[in-house]
């Protein structure tokens, strides 16, 4: 019995069964407060698909993918909030923009490698944080964004949070497996070339120029799309959010995870999300610890990373590879 | 006919003059070899070929079009294909994804049909892995197909390199030094499957120091010498040349 859980099978059998629970869950619980952190960890998961797209697969650091969600929201709360735009417009006014400035991004730092991406998209986002404070009459200020209203398709309110949780966690599972899809097949392998080596892609015909705008323009589209559904999930939404520091977070998250593959990003994506929430999942965690990690969030997932890139540079996707007894570093690298 | 064609190509770094005014033809359907001592512009001339690398002066045609100002990317889809001197594999992934990256140009599978994964995509994937599996037979490299390029010994590395070049269905193949780091056994193994190319149609163009190698497969020589053309000819008048001869002695001699 045991030897027909190869890794292979495990491999495949996992995604189906985490699924399977996800969407299991409004059928065990009505509690409100879990739907909205499990909501939570949904977004995040969609912005790491992206994320890891750019920076795991194709190898191109991006410190302003928190501006690219803050786009997505803004975007989709004001339009659908002050202008009564159908909410489904609204997403994909968020989508579309957000890529549009992953793409105007993207030219300019083009000659940038490393560092000097790092340090021209970390500038994005500061200017971002910049603009939603200060374009009042759309963003409405450090104030924030009230009343942006719940999903709707034409008639139909999706006004739970359970319907909204399953909203989040149906666009996620989607844009996985899709993101899975790109990573197997041509454009996939464009992108771990690019990163392996520039000069070998572009020697096997790869126009890694071309290649980079893309791959930044279709991650921060998922970055808006995921912050266009974060807007109308919680219906206020303000420039804090969408912070520098969510960026960092969201690179230790990929990093954590492990560069070249998806399984393992989200798997730090949800534990990194789900960390300050810990008294809600774990039963009798003192209030004061509870406190410790809510303040220390940031240092904690900063000082992980550091760990991982010191001494697990594969992170969380090497460590399953060594526990599931498979060596095959290129083996699909979807697992 | 003349398939590749180089016009007084120069290329200058800073004072030093890499290549030097260099003109010489490659007839389509032979093996060329292109020789000389270290620092003599042999990988100079390659990436100026290739796009990698922009002339100061000259040109070159490549099947009766000018390639001047294209990009590395644009020359490939041409149909001048490369191997570097330091192996360029995508260390992460498997010989055969390696090579399946060079099927890059010839594939069409976009972002769009790729994340849908369309039955054209499926088709698509299907026939490239089946040649990639062809490629890797060739070049004898076949037993690798699963192995991270990372841990493939060094030898198949240049191998690998190659059948990834192969793999954009080049008419033009420059290898550069592809027998460094091989073994007697592996180098005459190479010399068979570089003839094997040529005799599938694909001109090649290598730059190579193992002498034996360079007589024993190509038609013609060129020698290079501190950036500059000091012969042309097939391999019996090349060994004879005095000019060659003293470019060569005159390397012994420094490292003496
Ligand atoms: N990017 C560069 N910048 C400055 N100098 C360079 C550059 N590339 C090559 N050179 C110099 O140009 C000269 C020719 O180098 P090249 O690598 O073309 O020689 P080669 O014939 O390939 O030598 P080898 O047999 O050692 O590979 C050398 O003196 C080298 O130092
Ligand atoms: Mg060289």
């Amino acid at each position: 019995m045991a030897r027909f859980l190869t890794p292979r099978i495990l491999g495949r059998a996992l995604p189906v069964v985490a699924c399977g629970v996800l969407f299991l869950v409004p059928m065990l619980t009505d509690d409100r407060y879990l739907f909205k952190v499990l909501t939570f960890v949904g977004l995040n998961v969609i912005v790491i698909a992206g994320l890891a797209l750019l920076f795991g697969f194709a190898g191109q650091i991006s410190l302003g993918h928190a501006a690219f969600v803050g786009i997505g929201a803004y975007t989709c709360g004001y339009l659908t909030a002050a202008r009564g735009v159908p909410w489904i417009v609204a997403v994909i006014a968020g989508t579309v923009l957000a890529g549009v400035g992953g793409f105007l991004l993207a030219i300019p730092s083009l000659r940038l490698k490393g560092h000097y991406l790092a340090m021209a998209t970390l500038g994005f986002n500061e200017i971002m944080s910049v603009l939603f404070v200060e374009l009042r009459p759309v963003t409405g200020g450090n104030d924030g964004l009230r009343g942006i209203p719940f999903a709707s398709i034409g008639a139909w309110k999706i006004d739970t949070p359970a319907g909204n949780y399953l909203l989040v966690w149906g666009v996620a599972v989607v844009v996985l497996l899709l993101t899975a899809n790109i990573i197997r097949t041509r454009p996939g392998r464009a992108m771990r070339a690019l990163h392996g080596s520039e000069l070998g892609a572009l020697a096997s015909g790869v126009d890694t120029g071309r290649l980079k705008t893309e791959v930044f323009a279709l991650s921060a589209g998922i970055a808006g799309l995921a912050g266009a559904l974060y807007a109308s999930s919680v219906g206020f939404i303000s420039p804090s959010t969408f912070s520098l520091e969510f960026s960092v977070l969201l690179i230790a998250m990929v990093v954590i995870g492990g560069a070249g593959s998806l399984a393992g990003p989200v798997a730090a994506c949800a534990l990194l999300t789900l960390l300050p929430y810990a008294d809600a999942l774990i039963p009798g965690l003192s209030k004061e610890l509870i406190a410790l990690i809510q303040d220390w969030e940031a240092d904690i997932s900063g000082f992980v990373m550091i760990l991982v890139l010191l001494f697990a540079p594969g992170g969380l996707a090497a460590l399953g590879r060594r526990l599931g007894g498979t060596s095959a570093r290129g083996a699909g690298g979807v697992q | 006919m003349s398939l590749l064609s180089v016009r007084g190509i120069s290329k200058r770094f800073g004072g030093l003059t890499a290549v030097d005014d260099v003109s010489f033809e490659v007839f389509e359907g032979t093996i060329k070899a292109l020789i000389g001592p270290n620092g003599a512009g042999k990988s100079t001339l390659f990436n100026l070929l290739t796009g990698f690398e922009r002339p100061d002066a000259g040109s070159v045609s490549f099947g009766g079009t000018a390639l001047g100002g294209k990009r590395p990317h644009e020359v490939v889809r041409v149909g001048l294909a490369r191997t570097f001197q330091n192996t360029q594999l995508f260390e992460e992934m498997t010989g055969a994804e390696n090579v399946l990256v060079g099927m890059h140009p010839t594939m069409r599978t976009g972002f769009m049909a790729g994340a849908l994964r369309l039955p054209s995509t499926r088709a698509e994937e299907r026939d490239a892995r089946e040649r990639v599996g062809h490629l890797l037979r060739l070049v004898g490299a076949d037993q690798y197909a699963d192995t991270p390029a990372a841990d493939v010994p060094h030898g198949v590395r240049r191998l690998l390199e190659i059948a990834r070049a192969l793999a954009t269905s080049p008419r033009l193949l420059l290898l550069d030094e592809p027998a460094a780091g091989l073994n007697n056994a592996e180098t005459r193994t190479l010399a068979t499957c570089l003839r094997r190319i040529r005799d599938d149609g694909i001109t090649i163009l290598v730059v190579e120091h193992d002498m034996g190698l360079v007589m024993d497969v190509s038609e013609e020589i060129v020698v290079l010498d501190r950036g500059r053309k000091i012969a042309e000819g097939p391999p019996l008048l090349i060994q004879k040349d005095a000019a060659v001869i003293e470019a060569y002695l005159g390397e012994e001699a420094v490292y003496a």
